[in-house]
C-alpha cells in the first residue's frame, strides 16, 4: 500500500494499472473492475495520478473503452440466458475479468516521487518528458494533486474555476503569464463564453501588469452585461472597478439610453479612414476586388487625409465624371461610392477627428494604466462599423506602442505598458483572404514583439485565419458545436487528437477546456459562478474613484443622479 | 449411490500417475462424491474427484440384465447377493496437490502415491484451505474435459456451501476462474452457471 503523508491511504482512490501505450500516443490504463473503479465514475477530461517508479504523472482522461480480452464476448455475452437463473452472476464475474474498462490518458506533467513520502505532492511538476512503467497504479486525482499542478506557483493567483469532477480544488491562471501571448475564447452561442472572456478580463484589471482594450460590440463587459440564463444583470468591468477602468462610447444616446454615462464618447474623423480599412471591410461591403483598389486611385488623386469626405460629397454624375478623369471602372466607383455613402448613418464618424487622432484620449488612459471598453452601442450590430473602427483605432494604439517600444529599446523611455486588444466576432473580419491586412493579423503573427497581444472572442474559430489562430498562445474554449470549429480551436495545438475527444464532448454549457501557454497541462474547467463572491474577490480594497486621464479633448458626459449618489457612498465607505 | 463422510477411509489406489490416480472402492456405490477433494496416501497427495464408474471386477464377465421379473432394482441385489462381491465402484481424480512438511503446495509431488494408498475424503478445513487458494486450477483445468468441468463446478459448489459469505466466494473463485479461462468465455460461462444452481 501507498503511504501518504498525514492522509488516510484508503482516500486515493485507484482506478488501475498502465498497461500500454506511449508518450506521444498516450497510454492505456485498465481498470480494476472493482466497485470503486467503474468506467461510469470517469469522465473524459477529469485528471488522474499516476504512481511511477520515481515520479508521479498527472495525466487527463481523453477516452474510455469497452475492452474484452477475447472477441468471442461480443458474439455470446453473459446475461440474458437465465439458465439455473446464474446470469447475472456470470456477468459479474466477468466484468472485470474478461471484459474490463480501459481509459485512454494523457500524461501532461510529473512531479519526483519522494520514496519516504509515498505520493505527498511535490510542488514542483513539470513537463512530462517521460512515461511511468508497465503496472503503474492509477489513482483519480486527489485535490493535493490538482493543486500541486495548478497552484503550484502561486496560491494567491487568479482562480478561473475548478477542474471537472473536483468541485473543491481550483485552478489558477497567472495572468501575466496569460497576457504575454494571444489569448482565444471560443465557444457557441450561449456556452459561457462571454462570462469566461468578462471573468478573465476582470482577472487582469485585478491583477495583471497589462493593460485592456476592449471593443465591445454588444455592450456587456463595460458597466454591465446580462445573464440570460438566469434573467439577470450581472457587474461589468466599470461597476468592479470603477477606479481602473475607462467607459468610452461610440453611440451616447445609447449609453444614456441605459441609464451609463461613460467616460467619454470616440468621434472619428473621414480624415484618418485610409484605403487599406476600406479593403479590409470588402466582404463586409460586397465589393468586388476593383471597387476596394479604386479607394487607393482616390486617394492619390484627392490626397491623404481627404480623399473619403471629398469623395462621398460628389453628386452621382460627378462620380461618373471622376470616373472618367481618373480613368477607373465606372461601375466599380459607382458601387464605392453607394456602399460607402451609407456610412453617413454612422454618427460616430466626423468630418475632422480630434486635434490628437480620435484614439488619443483611448491611448492616454491605456499609457496611465487604465484599462478602456469602448461600447459600440447601436453600431456593435455593424459589422463593417465594428471592424472599421477597431481596426482603425488599434492601427492607431499599435502605431503609438511601437514608436515607444523602439524608443524604449533605444534607451530612451519606459517600455509601453503590455496591452491586450480584446475583439469580438473576429472570424467575421479575421478570414483567410484578409487576415493579413488588419492590423490584428500583424499583431497576432508579431507575438509580443511590441508588448501588444490579442484576446479574441469568437463562436466560429473555423473562420479566422489559421495563421492567426496558430500564434494564440493560450486557447479556452467552451462547447462548440461544428467539427470545423472543433478543429480550428485545436489546430497546431500538441496532443490535438486526444483533445478532440474531450472538447467534443464539453457540457453546452459552464465548462471550458483550456490548454497552452498559461496552463501547465490541458484541463477541463468549470469556471466559477460570476455571482457576488466573485465580485468581492475582485473587490480592490481602498480603491480611490476613477482617475481618468487626457479627458480634455474629449466629450464627458455628465454623471447621473444614481451614479452621483454611488459614487458619493463609495467614497466614504470604500468597499472593503 | 451413498453418501461419505469427511475423513471417511473410501478406498485405495489402483493407478497412479503423477497428475491422475485411480482407486478402487471398499464398497459398491460408495464413492466420494464427484468435485471431492480427496487426500491419498503418506505424506498425502491431494486430488479432486473428476470420474466415478462402476464395472465388473472381472472384465471377460460382462454384466447381464436380472431384473426383469423383479418389481425393484434393491430386489436384484437382494436375489444376487453374490453381486457386492463381483462389481465394484471405482473413481478418478485429478491431482492438485500435495503436502511438503507442515504446508500444503499446490501443484505435483515428486512422486505420485503408492499404490494400494489410502484414499481419504478430507475434512472441511482442508477442503477450504484448497476453496481459498485456487492456486491449482490451471492444474485441473488442463485436460479440458466438459466431465472435468463439472467436476470442478461440483468442488466450488460444495465449498461455497460451507462458506459464511457464499456470494463472495463464488464471486472470488469465479474471478479466479475467469483469468484462466479468459481465451474461453463459453467454458467458463458453462461452468459458472454449474457453480451456482
Amino acid at each position: 500500500m501507498i503511504a501518504r503523508n498525514g492522509q488516510n491511504p484508503d482516500a486515493l482512490r485507484r482506478l488501475g494499472v498502465v498497461v500500454g501505450g506511449s508518450l506521444s500516443r498516450g497510454l492505456d490504463v485498465r481498470l480494476d473492475g472493482s466497485a470503486d473503479a467503474s468506467l461510469e465514475d470517469v469522465a473524459v477530461g477529469s485528471f488522474v495520478t499516476i504512481v511511477g517508479r520515481r515520479q508521479r504523472y498527472f495525466a487527463v482522461v481523453t477516452d474510455l473503452e469497452l475492452r474484452a480480452v477475447d472477441d468471442s464476448v461480443r458474439h455470446f455475452p453473459p446475461g440474458g440466458s437465465t439458465y439455473n437463473g446464474a446470469g447475472d452472476f456470470v456477468a459479474d464475474v466477468m466484468a472485470g475479468t474478461l471484459a474490463y474498462g480501459q481509459l485512454s490518458v494523457m500524461p501532461s506533467m510529473t512531479a519526483p516521487l519522494n520514496s519516504e513520502a509515498g505520493i505527498e505532492p511535490s510542488t514542483s511538476a513539470e513537463q512530462a518528458k517521460t512515461i511511468p512503467e508497465h503496472f503503474a497504479p492509477v489513482y483519480a486525482a486527489s485535490q493535493a494533486d490538482i493543486d500541486a499542478v495548478f497552484s503550484a506557483q502561486d496560491a494567491d493567483a487568479f482562480a478561473l474555476g475548478s477542474p471537472q469532477g473536483m468541485e473543491a480544488a481550483s485552478v489558477r491562471l497567472d495572468l501575466n503569464n496569460l497576457a504575454s501571448r494571444s489569448v482565444g475564447v471560443f465557444g457557441a452561442s450561449g456556452s459561457g463564453k462571454t462570462f469566461l472572456a468578462r471573468m478573465l478580463l476582470a482577472g487582469l484589471v485585478k491583477e495583471g501588469e497589462a493593460v485592456s482594450l476592449v471593443f465591445d460590440m454588444e455592450s456587456e463587459y463595460g458597466w454591465q452585461g446580462q445573464d440570460n440564463d438566469r434573467r439577470r444583470q450581472v457587474k461589468g468591468l466599470k461597476q468592479l472597478f470603477p477606479s481602473r477602468v475607462v467607459t468610452f462610447t461610440l453611440d451616447e444616446e445609447s449609453s444614456r439610453r441605459r441609464g451609463v454615462t461613460p467616460d467619454g464618447v470616440v468621434r472619428i474623423g473621414y480624415d484618418e479612414i485610409e484605403p487599406a480599412d476600406i479593403e479590409v471591410l470588402r466582404d463586409l461591403l460586397n465589393l468586388s476586388e476593383v471597387a476596394a483598389a479604386t479607394a487607393w486611385n482616390l486617394e492619390r488623386h484627392y490626397g491623404s487625409g481627404d480623399w473619403l469626405r471629398s469623395f462621398l460629397a460628389l453628386s452621382g454624375a460627378e462620380v461618373g465624371e471622376l470616373a472618367n478623369e481618373m480613368g477607373v471602372n465606372l461601375a466599380a466607383l459607382q458601387t464605392l461610392h453607394r456602399r460607402l455613402s451609407a456610412w453617413s448613418r454612422f454618427g460616430f464618424l466626423a468630418d475632422k477627428g480630434e486635434g490628437r487622432g480620435s484614439a488619443g484620449g483611448i491611448i492616454e488612459n491605456l499609457q496611465h494604466g487604465n484599462h478602456v471598453v469602448l461600447e459600440f452601442g447601436q453600431y456593435g450590430r455593424n459589422t463593417a462599423a465594428y471592424v472599421l473602427v477597431s481596426n482603425l483605432l488599434t492601427r492607431r494604439i499599435h502605431e503609438t506602442w511601437v514608436r515607444r517600444k523602439e524608443l524604449a529599446d533605444g534607451g530612451q523611455g519606459e517600455e509601453p505598458r503590455p496591452l491586450v486588444i480584446f475583439i469580438e466576432e473576429a472570424h467575421k473580419f479575421l478570414t483567410p483572404e484578409v487576415a493579413s491586412q488588419t492590423i490584428f493579423g500583424s499583431i497576432a503573427r508579431e507575438l509580443r514583439k511590441y508588448n501588444v497581444t490579442l484576446m479574441i472572442v469568437d463562436q466560429r474559430p473555423s473562420g479566422i485565419d489559421s495563421e492567426v489562430m496558430s500564434q494564440l498562445g493560450t486557447r479556452l474554449s467552451c462547447a462548440l458545436n461544428d467539427d470545423r470549429d472543433m478543429n480550428a480551436v485545436l489546430m497546431g495545438a500538441r496532443d490535438a487528437s486526444q483533445l478532440r475527444g474531450v472538447l467534443s464532448r464539453l457540457d453546452s454549457k459552464q465548462q471550458a477546456l483550456v490548454f497552452g501557454h498559461a496552463v501547465p497541462m490541458p484541463v477541463v474547467v468549470r469556471p466559477r459562478d460570476y455571482d457576488e463572491s466573485f465580485y468581492a474577490d475582485m473587490t480592490i480594497p481602498g480603491a480611490p474613484a476613477a482617475a481618468t486621464a487626457g479627458m480634455t479633448a474629449v466629450a464627458t458626459l455628465p454623471e447621473t443622479e444614481a451614479q452621483r449618489m454611488q459614487r458619493e457612498i463609495d467614497e466614504l465607505f470604500p468597499p472593503e | 449411490m451413498t453418501d461419505t463422510k469427511a475423513g471417511q477411509r473410501v478406498g485405495e489406489v489402483t493407478v497412479s500417475h503423477s497428475q491422475r490416480i485411480e482407486a478402487q472402492c471398499y464398497e459398491l456405490h460408495h464413492a466420494p462424491p464427484l468435485g471431492a477433494l480427496l487426500r491419498v496416501g503418506s505424506p498425502p497427495v491431494y486430488a479432486v474427484v473428476r470420474e466415478i464408474w462402476h464395472e465388473p471386477l472381472d472384465p471377460s464377465r460382462p454384466l447381464a440384465p436380472r431384473g426383469m421379473s423383479l418389481e425393484s432394482e434393491d430386489e436384484i441385489y437382494a436375489a444376487n447377493p453374490q453381486l457386492s462381491a463381483m462389481l465394484t465402484t471405482r473413481f478418478a481424480g485429478t491431482v492438485v496437490g500435495y503436502r511438503a512438511g507442515l504446508t500444503v503446495q499446490f501443484g505435483l509431488p515428486a512422486q505420485p502415491p503408492n499404490l494400494h494408498s489410502f484414499v481419504f475424503t478430507c475434512d472441511p478445513d482442508e477442503t477450504t484451505a484448497f476453496a481459498n487458494d485456487l492456486g491449482w486450477l490451471r492444474l485441473f483445468l488442463a485436460d479440458g474435459s466438459p466431465a472435468g468441468d463439472s467436476a470442478l463446478a461440483g468442488f466450488l459448489r460444495q465449498s461455497a456451501a460451507e462458506m459464511i459469505d457464499r456470494p463472495a466466494f463464488l464471486l472470488r473463485a469465479g474471478r479466479t476462474l475467469a483469468t484462466e479461462l479468459s481465451r474461453d468465455p463459453q467454458r467458463l460461462q458453462a461452468i459458472l452457471r454449474e457453480m451456482t444452481p
